[in-house]
């Protein structure tokens, strides 16, 4: 197993910060843009890239509700994106575990 | 950002960073993310010990019982807003952002919890303005929190997707003293209320994270 076998999509520090975050929300919750921004530490305009990617593949929804000042964009994780982790997870656990010294 | 990772679009990684990374950002999440329940349920403990503490204090001796000072009042009424503020924050702290089920689920359960509450103490002073006798009446006012508390507690259980150990033990432990400790007479209830009721919920606070990991 090589470091190929990980999800590339996920494998980029940014995401995986993303990705993990959104987890930690219970099914059926959502964060709203600025508190994910707040926690990850991107700009807007990073942040809304690596969501693009996200959103494209399937792992996360983002949803604009209210108009003006009382606008919300909410970001979630979906079960594909769950699903997706967890396989990043396992994988990345075989690698660490295989580089590790016996 | 932290752990010296680069940020920037794309940018590579080797296992290790990413070992750190999904550690760290994991960590970071649920403890910036999840309500403090130990310090809502210390808090809880404290405001339930010293509240029926300081009305026992007023009640003791008394022959016949004629009620609470204002005195003792104003203390529980102080108490319970300090205790209010403090929940609302540490809430607001951590739920700011996040959307969905569970937001829902707390504004019941704040609901659930006040409205009980009002309407059984509008209950009660209707019992006492029939002319029951003040002893009942300062039972039932005794009971009524206590009694709200587990049955919302045990209702929230039942709604809630996964066995969640700590809440139900709360609730059944809160109506088993409201139910029990009623036997002792109206003066040495608020007593076991106080010791027996509020030091439950402190040892909870301290058993909660065990409990909501086994």
């Amino acid at each position: 197993m090589t470091e190929d076998s990980l999800d590339p999509l996920i494998h980029v520090p940014a995401r995986l910060r993303i990705v993990v975050t959104l987890a930690a929300l219970r099914d059926g919750e959502d964060l709203s843009f600025t508190r994910l921004q707040d926690m990850i530490g991107l700009t807007p305009g990073n942040l809304i890239t690596h969501l693009r990617k996200l959103e494209d593949a399937g792992y996360v929804t983002t949803e604009r509700s209210g108009n003006g000042n009382a606008a919300r964009t909410s970001v979630a994780l979906t079960r594909d994106g769950r699903v997706a982790l967890d396989r990043y997870t396992t994988t990345l656990r075989q690698l660490l575990d295989s580089a590790s010294p016996a | 950002m932290s752990a010296g990772v680069d940020m920037r679009d794309d940018a590579g990684m080797d296992v290790q960073q990413a070992g750190v990374i999904l550690r760290q950002a994991g960590e970071r999440a649920r403890r910036e993310l999840a309500v403090k329940r130990p310090l809502l349920l210390a808090t809880w403990g404290l405001v339930t010990l010293a509240g029926y503490g300081v009305t026992w204090l007023s009640v003791r001796g008394q022959r016949p019982i004629h009620g609470p000072a204002v005195w003792a009042i104003v203390t529980v009424v102080a108490l319970l807003l300090i205790a209010v503020v403090l929940t609302a924050w540490v809430v607001d702290r951590a739920s700011s952002g996040v959307g969905g089920l569970s937001v829902r689920q707390r504004g019941s359960f704040a609901l659930a919890l006040a409205v009980g509450v009002v309407a059984l103490e509008i209950f009660i002073r209707a019992v006492s303005h029939a002319g029951a006798d003040r002893a009942v009446v300062l039972l039932l006012g005794v009971a009524a929190p206590l009694l709200v508390t587990g049955v919302v507690l045990l209702a929230s259980c039942a709604v809630h997707g996964s066995l969640d150990v700590p809440r139900l033990s709360l609730g059944l432990w809160l109506l088993a003293v409201a139910s029990e400790g009623a036997w002792a007479g109206p003066v040495t209830y608020l007593w076991v209320c106080a010791l027996v009721g509020g030091g439950g919920i402190l040892l909870m606070a301290a058993l909660e994270p065990a409990l909501r990991r086994s």
